[in-house]
């Protein structure tokens, strides 16, 4: 599946992926689960399910170190 | 993905307790965090009535962490004639940041209809962070200077207002990342101040004179929680990062932290319910005879101090004398 992730106010990021998570989207964009919210439709997902949405989007919602 | 607690859809997976939850559930369960914690940290003693109510001074900044403190907080007590809630707002001299998130705070406290103040450093100290940043006499990070300050500010006001107690938005990560530096700077003190200031149950701390008791309700949920929080509710939050944040060391400790949670889940909680154990074995040592910070008070100020002039002063001196 060809999945773009848009990370809000930064990159829009285009994968192929089969099989993956949210999480393993974000680990492709090096963000963690823990400082951003993943968006479909409007609402957030948890991170731990499997991608069904070409289009995603992540909000920083946690300052980075 | 069903919610665990119900067949609505889940928005948040929390790894450390295994649990997805829909909106009404997270937000119950956010809710009922800071409700025990309340309870547990005994906040509200059986001393207070209707006719002799607690006041409760919070420190707001509006950003996520103590705006939605602050919601929690009014929610919880707005029925409640035994507690009365101030927020406090300091402006540090930020332009652009402070002056948006001060926007954040009016709003909020309009909508609940909360007490509300705006102080700032300019009027106070007649000090600015833009300008300490720029001269930074003692050769520090802008947020040793600045903690200095605000600290001192929230002290006087909950003073000032005869508050009970002095109410942060420190979340998990927070508390879990200030844990951590304390122990890899082997800074034993430092955990029994911690202990003594704001951790330990207010019975077992040893409180010093002139100083509000202050509790940190938020300490038990994470910061992305906190965040999805807001964002769900769509509270007013200023999200922006401070243009002069620079503590390294933290930022080091944070990103540990977080890469230690995502491969051990339930690694913060398990770092507090250990630390907390032993930073109050700190301050029971280092309230040994012989060991007591007997406290004087600052000879420009007032304000209490070990020293003869306190830390405020001595830095608001040092920024003045190399203006």
């Amino acid at each position: 599946m060809h999945v773009t992730v848009e990370v809000v106010g930064e990159d829009v990021h285009e994968f192929d992926v089969e099989g993956a998570s949210y999480a393993d989207l974000l680990e492709r964009v090096d963000l963690s689960p823990h400082e951003v919210s993943v968006m479909v439709d409007g609402r957030p997902v948890p991170e731990d399910q499997p991608v069904e949405s070409e289009h995603v989007t992540v909000l920083r919602l946690v300052q980075g170190g | 993905m069903e919610c665990t607690k119900c067949d609505r859809e889940a928005v948040m997976h929390a790894a450390y307790s295994g649990n997805h939850l829909c909106e009404h559930h997270f937000r119950e369960s956010v809710e009922r965090r800071v409700r025990r914690r309340v309870r547990e940290d005994d906040l509200l003693p059986s001393s207070a009535t209707p006719e002799d109510p607690q006041t409760w001074l919070v420190g707001l900044s509006g950003g996520k962490d103590s705006v939605v403190l602050t919601q929690i907080l009014h929610e919880t007590f707005a029925d409640d004639p035994r507690v009365e809630l101030v927020a406090l707002t300091v402006h540090e001299g930020i332009a652009g940041y402070r002056d948006k998130s001060v926007d954040a705070c009016e709003e909020l406290t309009a909508d609940l209809d909360i007490a509300h103040e705006v102080v700032s450093y300019a009027e106070e100290f007649d000090v600015e962070m833009d300008d300490v940043v720029e001269s930074d006499p003692e050769n520090m990070a802008a947020c040793a200077y600045c903690g200095v300050f605000r600290r001192d500010l929230l002290s006087k006001y909950a003073q000032g207002y005869e508050a009970d107690k002095l109410l942060t938005g420190h979340n998990l990560d927070d508390e879990a990342e200030t844990a951590l530096m304390n122990v890899f700077e082997g800074n034993t003190e430092q955990m029994a101040k911690h202990f003594d200031a704001s951790l330990g149950p207010f019975d077992e701390r040893n409180a010093q004179a002139g100083m509000t008791p202050r509790a940190k309700p938020l300490r038990d949920v994470p910061e992305k929680e906190v965040a999805l929080y807001a964002q769900l509710r769509d509270l007013p939050v200023h999200m922006a990062e401070c243009p002069h944040s620079s503590e390294a060391f933290r930022g080091e400790i944070q990103d540990l932290l977080l890469s230690l949670e995502e491969a051990h889940p339930g690694t913060r909680h398990s770092i507090m319910a250990g630390y907390e154990e032993l930073a109050a074995m700190a301050a029971e040592r280092y309230r040994s005879p012989g060991d007591e910070s007997d406290l004087n008070e600052c000879v420009e100020c007032g304000a209490p101090t070990t020293r003869e002039v306190c830390r405020k002063c001595y830095l608001v001196d040092a920024v003045h004398a190399a203006d």
